[in-house]
């Protein structure tokens, strides 16, 4: 009984693939409810103490300001690098960085990609 | 009819290296300004991934010439310059030009310039320089 509980285990436990997995794209496109899916998310975390424009909530707080990155983060698709974490002081910063779209490829696939004159040929793969 | 003697011109550079900054930018900024201003040059741009030769801008003409120049830390607007340089140039080679003559007395009523057989208020007024 042993012995056959542990071949299908080890059946089920599928040999890692040797393939690297090709890296996430990280480009990003605002969608166009940014705005009242971002209010709603702030009013959410933030409940009652809301000042009127609720553009200028400070996000002084560590713990509302990490629960509204992280949900805005799992919504969208796109999250706030450490790096810029401590110029978001208010919602309205948030709005802002989500606002700015990332593109991935680099300037030659744009370029690839772009109406090119006849005469110009960019000879590049990836 | 002039035919322009440069049939195409090469940029290899990596996309990478830091000597190809200048090469980079003019593939951004200048190169399809050039390709326009130049519809009988074939450009093409080939990037080639990793560490490899120095960047440089390879032309070749009718008569079967290959002339390569480095653009290794040069900027945008002097590959600029030296494209069009080339572009200009026919593909003989750039060495002295011998010939099998001489003479100790190359011309007996005064070698011809511009301005023999002119009005000689032209040297002073120049060309044109007044509209008619």
């Amino acid at each position: 009984v042993e012995a056959d509980q542990a071949a299908p285990e080890k059946e089920e436990r599928s040999e890692p693939s040797l393939i690297c997995p090709p890296p996430r794209s990280r480009s990003y496109f605002p969608p166009e409810d940014l705005q009242s899916c971002l209010e709603s998310h702030v009013r959410e975390v933030f409940g009652p103490s809301l000042p009127e424009d609720w553009q200028q909530t400070p996000l002084q707080e560590n713990r509302l300001k990490h629960r509204l990155l992280a949900r805005l983060a799992a919504e969208l698709g796109h999250a706030v690098p450490n790096s810029q974490l401590h110029q978001m002081r208010r919602a309205g910063d948030v709005l802002g960085f989500y606002r700015t779209p990332v593109k991935d490829g680099s300037k030659i696939d744009e370029l690839a990609a772009a109406d090119l004159p006849p005469n110009l040929k960019i000879i590049w793969q990836q | 009819r002039y035919v322009r003697q440069l049939q195409r011109l090469q940029l290899l550079f990596s996309p990478t290296a830091a000597d190809a900054r200048g090469a980079r930018q003019f593939v951004e900024e200048a190169a399809q300004d050039f390709a326009r201003q130049h519809p009988d040059v074939v450009l093409y741009v080939s990037p080639h991934k990793g560490p490899g030769p120095a960047p440089v801008l390879r032309a070749e003409y009718l008569n079967g010439t290959v002339r390569e120049e480095l653009i290794a830390s040069k900027t945008s607007e002097e590959i600029v310059q030296l494209a069009t340089k080339m572009a200009n140039q026919s593909g003989l080679d750039i060495i002295r030009i011998r010939k099998p003559f001489h003479t100790d007395n190359p011309s007996i009523q005064g070698q011809w310039h511009p301005l023999t057989n002119k009005p000689s208020i032209l040297t002073v007024q120049g060309p044109r320089l007044q509209p008619q």
